[in-house]
């Protein structure tokens, strides 16, 4: 993508961020759009023919029986939440609390320091990106390796994830194996095969000298203790198994009540991510190593994360929390697919993220993320948990007017047709400025070497102003010469029974 | 938790403040409805009224695993067989029970290196080509195959090595992982193994352009001899 921002910068842009500036590029990126496409499209596809195939008629009330759990969960977090505490303490675990990506940080500073931890090696995590773990712990001196290949991949060619699930579905294969060669010495070569084995190879070393490991979760349970973390490439279970001292930090509203909720989410999580009927490794962690135990971690904390979630959790929005991140929403969305992730300028892209990130870091501060959906409701439909998206995007377009944060030019236009609604006479008279408008514009046109033919055949090629968004995709129609309003008028004078002519369309 | 100024993070207690006010209370409360109940007409995707071994062996080969279906008096054999195939020689050997009820070490007999873990950690297994182990249960729905570390039960065996061989017997298939979660009801977490993992498949990851590849981290390769008079 040109231009190039830092990694840095695409996920923790300069506020206020919008959109506009980084899709403007991003549409005009073929390769991305190729690249988008083909990744978010062929998984859509895949889920779509999967989740009737195993629940058949059911599929729809699975993905209520999911929402309800999740969303029961958030209804009673503190309960949950204080039952989760105790069962991992009881189980080893030492649970920690943070309330903003500063304190999540610290924490896992202090814990690095306390065991002079030099190397550590990290499981995909999107609450760690959300708090900027990564340089934090090189600032300390404790060399921090991402392990899952695509974040492996974006680490040492220092670009960021676009893809809550699938991170590197913007870069193709050239881009890893330059990044393998200047960066880790290997011999050129595409071969996607090749290349995963000089990741491995390179990353089995880390695994044994590491003394961190560090993961998120997708799940805890309250009834035990236990930290879920769903991975395909067998990393997740390495960097929770070989290092002596294990970090998972996790969302507070990843909490499920029993055993039996886990599975239900389980069932629909990868079949709505990948396809697939479980991730390759769906690892349950409950406390450190027991005494009995040959290998894992002797220590295991828990850093529970807010940052921005009790914001969320108010019941006007506790819905969106229910997220489950399986990236459903940004395969089927017509906008992701355009635009691609890096445009939403946050760590949660696509749909969810038009609607989360507001909420967690400010709607001044993404005035028009919002405003980053057609409002077809593909996501809503896609979603496991049965998010209602749509809804929430038409309520923070809402808060932006409510807030004044929206476009005083908007505001106005806004004002000025609501106006004109309101009497005949101001119908009217707008009807008839567009007219008058339309016809200046025609004029306008005519004058234009390429824009008469157009003129003459009704239709404006390109209109400057508020138009010009309108006209630089598509033409468009000037307004009949003759009005509606004036064609009833001769149809009344005529009698119903004979009609003058066609209305006019 | 009491809360020092050296440690940092929040105190619990403000932590759980903000909980409260979002959800407009003072205080924890306990839920007055009950959390909701997973109706099984809606979930389960297999019963005991199936065949489970077929369904297991076709789940488990779905997902891009070898499946053998042998007896007991064959199954050390056909142990020894695919060892020999895949040139596996270094070999991590924990098959448990299912193990010694095959007598699985007796018939191995001579010509490989068994690897044994040093209670340190996963350094041992590293440097070795198949990693055997038995299963705490299989899941016939999905194919999965349920390791759960213990004292006789390494995380390493199934992880580790390229190599993964897996007995399962036909007493081990649970139909769905509904079945599993029953099984684990009422255990308080401290009770239970530290590591459960569900391995459904081989390693795997299609990060480079969406090309499905195998063994990125784990092993790339898995193997289930299937027995099925145990």
């Amino acid at each position: 993508m040109t231009p190039t921002p830092s990694a840095e910068s695409l996920l923790f842009p300069n506020l206020p961020y919008t959109v506009a500036k980084r899709s403007d590029v991003a549409t005009r990126d073929v390769q991305l759009q190729q690249f988008v496409n083909h990744a978010t499209l062929t998984k859509d596809i895949a889920r779509k023919q999967l989740m009737p195939q195993v629940f058949g008629e059911h599929v729809d009330a699975v993905r209520t029986l999911a929402g309800d759990i999740k969303q029961h969960a958030l209804d009673h977090l503190d309960y949950y939440l204080e039952q989760f505490i105790s069962n991992a303490e009881a189980a080893g675990a030492k649970v920690h609390f943070a309330a903003t990506d500063a304190q999540a940080r610290e924490i896992t500073i202090a814990i690095a320091k306390e065991n002079q931890c030099k190397l550590c090696v990290k499981s995909k995590s999107m609450v760690t990106e959300e708090v900027h773990l990564l340089p934090a712990l090189e600032a300390i001196g404790c060399e921090t390796i991402e392990t899952d290949l695509g974040e492996f991949i974006l680490q040492l060619d220092h670009d960021a994830p676009s893809h809550i699930v699938t991170p590197m579905i913007h870069k193709d294969r050239t881009a890893v194996a330059r990044a393998f060669v200047r960066e880790l010495g290997a011999a050129y070569t595409e071969d996607a095969e090749a290349l995963t084995r000089i990741a491995r190879e390179h990353l089995r070393q880390k695994y044994r000298e590491a003394d961190l490991g560090i993961c998120g979760g997708n799940f805890l349970v309250a009834e035990t203790g236990s930290v879920v973390i769903c991975t395909n490439e067998g990393n997740g279970r390495l960097c929770t198994s070989a290092p002596r001292v294990l970090v998972a930090m996790v969302g507070i509203e990843k909490i499920v009540p029993r055993l039996e909720h886990l599975g239900v989410l389980l069932k629909v999580l990868a079949r709505s991510a990948t396809a697939q009927p479980l991730t390759v490794y769906t690892h349950t962690m409950t406390g450190p190593r027991r005494a009995a135990e040959p290998d894992g971690p002797e220590q295991m904390h828990i850093i529970l994360v807010d940052n921005g979630r009790t914001e969320a959790l108010r019941e006007e929005t506790r819905e969106m929390l229910r997220c489950i991140r399986c990236g459903a929403c940004l395969n089927a969305c017509p906008v992701y697919r355009k635009i691609g992730g890096h445009s939403y300028g946050a760590v949660y892209s696509g749909p969810i993220g038009a609607i989360l990130t507001p909420v967690l870091k400010g709607l001044e501060n993404y005035p028009d993320l919002p405003h980053a959906s057609s409002l077809c409701g593909a996501c809503y439909e896609a979603c496991p948990v049965k998010i209602n998206i749509p809804k929430f995007l038409v309520q923070l377009r809402a808060e932006l007017v409510s807030r004044k944060l929206d476009k005083p030019a908007d505001r106005l236009f806004m004002k000025l047709w609501a106006r004109s609604l309101t009497t005949t006479a101001t119908f009217r008279f707008g009807g008839w400025s567009q007219k008058w408008g339309f016809r200046l514009l025609a004029a306008f046109n005519a004058s234009l070497e390429d824009g008469s033919d157009y003129a003459a055949r009704g239709w404006l090629r390109s209109a400057p102003g508020p138009v010009a968004g309108w006209t630089q995709a598509r033409d468009m129609p000037t307004p009949p010469a003759r009005s509606f309003r004036h064609w009833w008028r001769e149809h009344e004078k005529q009698g119903r029974t004979q009609s003058p002519n066609q209305p006019p369309h | 938790m009491p809360h020092h100024d050296t440690q940092p993070g929040e105190p619990r207690q403000a932590f759980f403040s903000r909980i409260h006010q979002a959800l407009g209370r003072s205080t924890t409360a306990a839920p007055t409805e009950p959390a909701p109940a997973v109706d099984e007409k809606l979930v389960r995707l297999a019963s005991a009224d199936d065949d489970l071994v077929a369904l297991f062996a076709r789940r488990a080969r779905e997902v891009g695993m070898f499946v053998e279906l042998v007896t007991a008096s064959a199954a050390a054999a056909q142990v020894k067989q695919l060892l020999d195939a895949r040139g596996a020689k270094r070999l991590v050997c924990q098959p448990g029970q299912a193990g010694d009820a095959i007598g699985l070490r007796a018939a191995l007999g001579e010509g490989y290196v068994f690897i044994e873990p040093d209670g340190q950690g996963l350094e041992p297994y590293y440097d070795t080509d198949a990693g055997i182990s038995d299963v705490h249960a299989a899941l016939a729905e999905t194919g999965t195959l349920i390791c759960c570390s213990g004292r006789s039960h390494p995380r390493g065996t199934s992880l580790v090595p390229p190599y993964h061989l897996a007995l399962v017997r036909r007493s081990d298939i649970l139909p769905d992982m509904i079945d599993y979660w029953a099984r684990l009801k009422g255990i308080p977490g401290r009770d239970l193994p530290s590591s459960q993992a569900f391995i459904t498949g081989p390693s795997k990851t299609a990060d480079i352009e969406g090309i499905l590849i195998t063994g990125v981290h784990g092993p790339g390769r898995v193997d289930i001899v299937l027995i099925d008079d145990l």
